[in-house]
């Protein structure tokens, strides 16, 4: 009965059963990080629409006619991919930055319970996306349907979204592991964010990039995702899956690799916390 | 039969002075050349520990001699570096819960959601919710948001959760009773009732008169090491000996 391995020896129920509880276990983390947000309120998803609304209504009043050129001379074809592309970063920028504190913010919690410390990165990411669904999708959806009028581009559309959510996945791994080792990531990751927003054409055109600037774009993942939703959600063309597909072979690549740096690092997390 | 097994369990961890790490400074420190791996403690040294299943085992030993490290290995917070772990049965971590509970939800809410992360489905608290509020005495606070509860109130509720359980394992770190002195009797006889069933419990504390005459073999840990295992009054007395020897030398 007594068992002498090497390392760490536990009762482990199956693993089946285990991913039910990481289930369970992400399931009241979002409810209670969703109940914080909108207190009883359910038109308080309607809040987090406010913000890239306003952008759009800021961006295409004063970029609005340089840039009209670039967009066959509509103005309202400018508003419509800002939009996509404010929503989109919105989402990258808010789900990571509301992961990076989550491992240690839950310090208290895992010195005194055993929990898979991965399920806190995640239950953010998580809570953006229920958020994402109910604010900004609707819309989205609504504008894929006029433009291309095919249920097909419709579907296609949950394909980069699917993207930036394991894109996002992958860089809360990082941000929350690292925060543990360093207390001042904030600051930092900010910066990274802001240049994200500024290297990612958001409300400008991809063209106003000098061609020899333009291939690092490429090293953009969010710059492809944004990519791909406008052109199934705005060019009225059926989707262009090489699109696609890049989107989530960087998506992949990035999240396979939060994935790896979380588990090499976590062992360490609780000396720090 | 054994519930819990550790064999030769030793633990390095980081020290208290590596907690302000930050980014700015490290990558500051690697430009100058001055980086250097952070220093590590031995916290545990060897410890073999069988406890045998319905056995009341009491810990002792001064500040920082790795008695609450020891049940976090226990509990698999804290994998050891080298040696193993192995234990057998269903743990209950009974700890202060308070720190955990988020103020802004309602107090059925921080039930479910406490009783979730001490692996429990929310089927299962939900039909715990009600003897849980009823031994807290708070059923008219359902809805309330814990942050309109007082301190009181609130141990009561963190009490309430981590004993409204049947675990094979009850882990006991210095939280015996919370609240009035009506409630801290009410604490004790819940607890009395674990120690009547078969449970193996493990019990930190300084109250040395408590762990003796409620265990049944008591560990003194002295700086990570088992200093001495055996019968309660024993390693008690030999204690209280070693302490006032010290006591009267220093």
């Amino acid at each position: 009965m007594v068992g002498v391995a090497k390392t760490l020896k536990f009762i482990d129920r199956g693993s089946a059963e285990n991913i039910t509880r990481y289930l369970e276990l992400l399931q009241v983390l979002v409810t209670r990080n969703l109940k914080v947000r909108y207190r009883g309120s359910i038109l308080g998803v309607y809040w987090s629409l406010l913000n890239p609304l306003l952008m759009t209504g800021g961006y295409t009043a004063i970029f609005g006619m340089a840039f009209t050129s670039y967009y066959h001379n509509s103005l309202f074809k400018y508003m419509l991919e800002v939009f996509v592309g404010l929503v989109t970063i919105n989402f990258f920028s808010a789900s990571t930055t509301q992961a990076l504190p989550s491992v240690v913010g839950n310090g208290a919690l895992l010195n005194k319970i055993r929990l898979p410390v991965s399920v806190f990165p995640m239950s953010m990411i998580v809570a953006n996306m229920f958020q994402f669904a109910s604010g900004s999708l609707p819309l989205l959806t609504l504008a894929t349907l006029v433009t291309s009028k095919s249920l097909l581009n419709v579907l296609a559309l949950l394909l980069p979204l699917i993207s930036l959510a394991c894109l996002c996945t992958g860089i809360a791994f990082v941000v929350s592991a690292m925060f543990v080792f360093f207390r001042d990531l904030p600051y930092f990751y900010e910066l990274v964010v802001s240049v994200l927003w500024f290297g990612s054409p958001i409300f400008y055109p991809a063209a106003i990039v000098p061609a020899n600037i333009r291939p690092f774009l490429v090293f953009n993942p969010i710059a492809m995702i944004i990519e791909s939703i406008r052109q199934i959600a705005l060019s009225g063309h059926p989707p262009n899956f090489a699109l696609i597909g890049g989107s989530f072979l960087s998506s992949l690549v990035v999240l396979a690799v939060g994935w790896k740096l979380f588990y090499s690092w976590q062992h360490q997390f609780m000396d720090l916390l | 039969m054994y519930a819990i097994c550790l064999e030769q369990v030793s633990l390095w961890r980081r020290t208290q002075e590596e907690f302000s790490y930050d980014l700015k400074r490290t990558m500051l420190s690697f430009v100058e050349g001055k980086y250097r791996q952070p220093a590590k403690n031995l916290v545990l040294d060897e410890v073999d520990l069988f406890v045998a299943a319905g056995e009341k085992l009491g810990i002792i030993g001064g500040n920082g001699a790795g008695k609450s490290t020891l049940l976090k290995v226990i509990c698999g917070i804290l994998e050891p570096t080298r040696g193993s772990v192995g234990v057998w049965g269903k743990i209950a971590p009974l700890i202060e819960l308070e720190a955990g509970f988020d103020p802004d939800i309602s107090v059925f809410d921080n039930i479910i959601f406490y009783g979730v992360m001490l692996g429990f489905s929310r089927g299962q608290m939900r039909s715990r919710v009600k003897s849980i509020l009823a031994f807290a005495e708070l059923e008219d606070y359902t809805l309330v948001p814990v942050k309109a509860l007082s301190s009181g109130m609130v141990s009561r509720l963190g009490f309430a959760i981590a004993t409204d359980v049947e675990p094979d394992i009850l882990i006991l770190d210095e939280v015996l009773s919370v609240g009035d002195g009506r409630f801290k009797n009410k604490c004790k006889q819940r607890l009395q009732k674990f120690w009547d069933a078969n449970v193996t419990v493990l019990l930190v504390s300084h109250e040395l008169d408590l762990i003796e005459q409620t265990c049944d073999r008591v560990l003194w840990l002295d700086k990570g090491q088992v200093k001495y295992i055996g019968e309660a009054k024993e390693v008690v007395d030999y204690y209280r000996d070693t302490v006032k020897h010290s006591a009267s030398l220093g």
